[in-house]
């Protein structure tokens, strides 16, 4: 997903000539053509996030399009009051960019596991949060967020991800259906997505064919499509590589018990812990429920329940 | 000390004595803040600062930076005074929905650079702005007021180091040295050592002025910029709640609100009267 994040960026610099990159210290050789091709345009503060929100919160100010970039966590929960406060309030329109996201970095330790970004971002009035699932579908969010007229938060992963492909496009702010199907829905925002349609695939061999959403905007949270879905599914499994507080299953409980659907929510989660002993990845998945097999197990359940 | 001085400390009188009833009709605090920086704003919005009331978003504009948000007063009557704001609106401070809340914003009063209240954001802000306006080739300058207390702050220190090591020389940064901070001396919580020092290591330069003489803060603003290619500093070395003998470097007044019996006694030792309340009397003689 960097790599796609690298052409997209280049992309925009090419089209629009206000956009300008910063990034805390961050992105070894990912950004060289950018560099290259933009050096006045390419800023690196220096591993001084607060710094990093402040400067791009300034060249906003200016009419400049700021992309400041850092490591997910690096970007979000510490510099969370530059961000309120210089970028939210007065309503600039930066992009803030969090690498690595979620678990990405589960085995770096609880120093770089970013579970709660989301959630921090989300409570930002204003801020719009997307979290994409593969490197497709973030060439299609990417260039929506520099028409946006305020702040924006963009989660992406590592590299690699397998792509999926899905028959409907990518849109901020709109739920993407990844596989049409009946009665269980499985929700699931960010890069878990590659994981779901894995589990999916499983479940299609037995004839179990859930609806499946990627739903890469966490805010505005796309309710259209959930009150659509109230009307054909029982029930809804939630995949996030997220605190329960704050994620995709926060926001989803807090419209259902607000609008009174009858529908019941299951979460795959992480629970609420640091998460220690630094794991790798596809361990930490299986131990908090969200691995493939675990998916495909509560599916049946929902399905046969 | 020369004529223009002259006329602008009995100004700098003037604009103590309007924060004083500010506080006083407001009801809100941080006095002391105000007065110690009042004579820096006045040297800065009289000669120094590229600033056109009657455009006041002009491109070409020097970007001031009001980092040390608490001690508004000072910054709203000096605005005032310049024509950037009516007078009037001065009664209407920290009251709901005034054009002058107790910490600014910009939403309150977009001719602002920037809100502030929470520190060490000015200075940063200051250096993205500057920032962009040299990649458009806009060859202005860039003004941040912080207070002493305000370089506790780490960010003010990310971003110190940013701007030399972008080689800012628009940039200028001016540290109220009122030597209070909100519960504390400030050499005491910051360990007795020197900003200036600070700075200097910082790849900055700049110089430590009386800043309570408006004729040595105006000399200090004329050798800008300090050295090419570095971003500069002037430590004013004020005292909180100066120019009111009984507030002067007193601890308390960053919190206390005047009573009836401590703004009679600060008119009367300002020998001036306050910006707003003249203006009510004004209108009444013309009723």
């Amino acid at each position: 997903m960097r790599r796609a994040f690298s052409n997209c960026l280049i992309q925009m610099a090419r089209q629009n000539p206000r956009v300008i990159f910063l990034t805390g210290d961050l992105g070894f050789q990912i950004f060289d053509e950018f560099k290259k091709e933009f050096s006045s345009r390419y800023v690196n503060v220096g591993v001084a996030e607060a710094q990093l929100m402040l400067a791009a919160a300034g060249l906003a100010k200016e009419g400049w399009r700021p992309i400041a970039y850092s490591i997910a966590s690096f970007a979000t929960a510490r510099p969370f009051e530059q961000i309120r406060i210089s970028i939210c309030y007065p309503n600039m329109p930066v992009v803030i960019v969090g690498a690595g996201g979620g678990y990405t970095y589960s085995n770096s330790g609880v120093t770089h596991q970013s579970p709660d970004d989301l959630g921090l971002m989300s409570m930002l009035p204003g801020m719009t949060v997307v979290a994409p699932g593969c490197p497709s579908e973030l060439s299609m969010l990417m260039p929506g967020l520099f028409s946006l007229k305020g702040p924006s938060y963009l989660r992406i992963g590592r590299f690699g991800e397998p792509d999926y492909q899905s028959a409907s496009p990518a849109e901020i702010g709109k739920a993407r259906l990844l596989r049409n199907g009946e009665k269980v829905a499985i929700m699931c925002t960010g890069d878990i997505g590659t994981v779901v349609i894995q589990a999916v695939e499983f479940l299609n061999r037995d004839g179990i064919t859930p609806i499946v959403y990627q739903m890469h905007t966490i805010k505005p949270l796309d309710t259209d499509v959930l009150n659509g879905l109230a009307k054909k599914v029982k029930s809804i499994i939630l995949v996030e590589e997220h605190l329960p507080s704050g994620g995709l299953f926060s926001a989803v409980a807090a419209w259902l018990v607000t609008n009174s659907r009858k529908l019941r929510l299951v979460r795959l989660g992480a629970p609420d812990i640091m998460i220690t002993g630094s794991p790798r990845r596809e361990e930490l998945r299986r131990r908090i429920g969200c691995d493939a097999e675990s998916i495909r197990q509560a599916c049946v359940k929902e399905w046969d329940g | 000390m020369n004529k223009e001085d002259t006329f602008l400390e009995k100004k700098a009188r003037t604009v103590r004595a309007t924060c004083v009833q500010m506080a006083y009709d407001g009801k809100e605090g941080h006095l002391s803040s105000a007065l110690s920086c009042v004579d820096i704003l006045i040297a800065l919005y009289n000669g120094f600062l590229h600033v056109d009331a009657s455009k006041p978003k002009d491109i070409n504009r020097d970007r001031f930076f009001f980092s040390k948000g608490h001690a508004c007063t000072a910054l709203y009557a000096v605005l005032a005074d310049r024509g950037f704001v009516p007078v009037e609106w001065l009664q209407s401070y920290a009251k709901t929905d005034s054009p002058f809340p107790n910490h600014p914003c910009i939403h309150a009063l977009p001719v602002l650079e920037a809100s502030s209240g929470s520190l060490g954001h000015g200075l940063g802000l200051a250096t993205g702005s500057m920032y962009g306006l040299r990649l458009d080739k806009i060859d202005t300058r860039a003004v941040v007021l912080m207070s002493d207390g305000e370089c506790n702050e780490g960010s003010v220190w990310e971003s110190a180091m940013f701007a030399a090591a972008q080689n800012m020389d628009r940039l200028l940064a001016i540290v109220d040295y009122n030597g209070v901070q909100a519960v504390g001396r400030s050499d005491e919580i910051m360990g007795y050592t020197s900003l200036e020092a600070k700075f200097k290591a910082f790849g900055w330069a700049g110089t430590t002025i009386n800043g309570l003489s408006i004729s040595e803060i105006r000399g200090a603003l004329a050798k800008f910029p300090f050295a090419k290619n570095k971003p500069s500093f002037i430590i004013a070395k004020t005292r909180a709640g100066a120019g009111i003998s009984f507030m002067e470097d007193d601890q308390v007044w960053h919190y206390r609100k005047p009573s009836d019996d401590d703004l009679k006694r600060a008119l009367s030792e300002l020998g001036e009267k306050p910006m707003y309340l003249r203006q009510v009397e004004q209108n009444e003689k013309s009723v």
